[in-house]
């Protein structure tokens, strides 16, 4: 019980007790015993708590489907079949829907997040593959890995429309105001910088050698790419449109994410995550993961950092402070999670 | 339409055109252009052996010259991973370059990455491959070898000749004779 309640973060407390306090007026009012009352309370915090956690969106490809993984307990507790080798992965900031790309099946596939469900199929020509959704969630951008170009689907209609950008389209990120999308150009080596209101490409940012996952921080202020071939991380100022810092890694960069001031790096050939301080930049230290490590998102409250490890079929969970393992959960085979695939809790 | 379909085609040919010529005239390239869709396949055997024993055979990395079709062996680097490279000669002429990526003796583990791709060869792209040794019962040894590649075709809607099954079996086919080789080479068969 200590470690759950340690797992709950301060939002979800406030929600449960919000929801607490509503039934204690409702009880009130129907004129039950306070005893009674303080005991419908003190269940609701004990048992509402799990079903609030924090859950990954885990795509294993080689099993051709989604790995949703409960992270207050960091065991899979749904698998969804999705088909077409699925890939890339966005949860929406509100935590409804997740969007998975299947760059095989040449499709996306629109999920219900609480009820774990399929809502719709929306076909993608080429192979949509690195996804990201607008943060009003009534948008979702999707590379095209063959295509050079990135679509953007609009959910209310379903209407598509692209952009053209470099060559093998992979990682899509959007600013917080949701103005700005950059896509990773991997065999362009660079970054493709995406006005959204006029979805027309506006600056091309040249990076290191074949940047794959791409990031950008809460102020809108930075964006990150980590570069496969060139075993390094490109540090991008985002208004003046340049690389401001280039910082080596492990062997194989792939995916970078942020959290408690840090940048995190998951290198795939050297099984392990590259922390670096976000402010100096300075290296912090190397972690070792599990083995070939892909996906990296942040829990709602940016305490974790989860790693997915393709080879070995695991997600990791690491203290983005202390920088120790918390948990390791069993994925489907093959697990990418490549997007930002933590449903937040809130 | 016809136009966007035309310059997809001229595309495929482009790539297929400059995989031809890298085979050809750069049979060394680090990493081959490859689609969004990595493959693995993990094959196992008992060593009827301790694994220190086996480790030794496997670790050695500049003189693997028990693998199925190699003639003789040239290396460089010392083993020290990222920096050690190999030149399988095959007993057919060919050559395979392969690069050390991991050699942990604590854990027995081994990592290698096959740098650039002859899908005349072997019909998959971008294989690396982790070999791993845990000690089994009765003092053998269980050896583990994994590989993450991608088909022979690099883009969507492959030729049958190049897509994910015949990338599958071939690597399937290839694991299960390196693996054969090592248990008769350590067996002393």
């Amino acid at each position: 019980m200590p470690a759950l309640v340690a797992g709950i973060h301060a939002k979800t407390m406030r929600r449960v007790v919000g929801k607490a306090s509503k039934r204690f007026a409702l009880a009130w009012m129907a004129g039950t015993s306070p005893a009674t009352t303080a005991g419908v309370f003190l269940s609701l915090v004990i048992f509402a708590a799990p079903a609030l956690a924090d859950e990954a969106f885990v795509t294993a490809q080689g099993a051709d489907a989604l790995s949703i993984v409960d992270l207050s307990k960091m065991q899979t507790v749904a698998t969804l079949p999705i088909g077409g080798k699925p890939a890339g992965v966005a949860v929406s900031h509100d935590g409804a829907r997740a969007f998975i790309t299947s760059p095989e099946g040449k499709f996306l596939t629109v999920i219900d997040a609480a009820t774990r469900t399929i809502e719709k199929r929306i076909p993608i020509e080429g192979g949509p593959l690195g996804v990201a959704a607008s943060p009003d969630g009534k948008r979702v951008y999707v590379a095209d890995l063959y295509g050079r170009r990135l679509v953007e689907i609009d959910l209310a209609n379903g209407a598509q429309r692209s952009v053209g950008v470099g060559a093998m389209a992979s990682g899509v990120a959007v600013t917080p105001d949701g103005k700005t999308i950059i896509v990773a150009d991997r065999d362009d080596n660079a970054l493709s910088m995406i006005d959204a209101a006029t979805f027309s490409r506006v600056a091309t940012i040249a990076v290191g050698k074949h940047p794959f996952g791409v990031t950008i921080d809460a102020a809108g202020a930075r964006a990150y790419s980590a570069n496969v071939e060139s075993d390094d991380l490109s540090v991008i100022d985002l208004a003046s449109r340049k690389v401001v810092a280039t910082l080596k890694c492990g062997s194989r960069p792939y995916t970078v994410a942020l959290a408690k001031g840090r940048i995190f790096v998951a290198n795939q050939h050297a099984d392990s995550v590259s922390v670096f301080d976000a402010e100096t930049l300075a290296p912090v230290q190397t972690l070792k993961v599990g083995e070939y490590p892909e996906g990296l998102a942040v829990s709602g409250d940016g305490a974790r950092v989860y790693v997915a490890n393709w080879f070995s079929n695991e997600l990791w969970a690491l203290d983005a402070q202390t920088l120790k393992v918390l948990g390791k959960a069993q994925t489907g085979d093959g697990p990418r999670a490549f997007g930002a695939f933590i449903r937040d809790a809130d | 339409m016809r136009k966007a379909s035309v310059m997809i085609a001229a595309t495929r040919l482009l790539i297929l055109g400059a995989a031809a010529g890298l085979a050809v005239f750069l049979p060394i390239a680090a990493f081959a252009a490859h689609g969004a869709s990595p493959l693995k396949v993990v094959e196992t055997t008992i060593v009827d052996a301790p694994p220190g024993k086996v480790w030794a055979v496997v670790s050695d990395f500049a003189h693997a010259d028990w693998l199925p079709g190699v003639a003789r062996i040239e290396a460089s680097g010392d083993d020290v991973p990222d920096q050690a490279r190999r030149k399988l000669i095959m007993v057919d002429g060919g050559v395979i370059e392969e690069l050390l990526t991991k050699r942990d003796a604590e854990r027995m583990l081994l990592g290698l990455h096959r740098e650039g791709d002859d899908v005349k060869r072997l019909p998959a792209t971008n294989y690396t491959a982790l070999i791993t040794l845990r000690p089994a019962e009765g003092g053998k040894t269980q050896v583990e070898w994994k590989a993450r590649f991608y088909r022979g075709y690099p883009n969507n809607d492959p030729p049958p000749e190049l897509n994910d099954d015949v990338a599958l079996a071939a690597v399937t086919a290839m694991q299960r004779a390196y693996l054969a080789a090592l248990k008769a080479k350590v067996e002393g068969k």
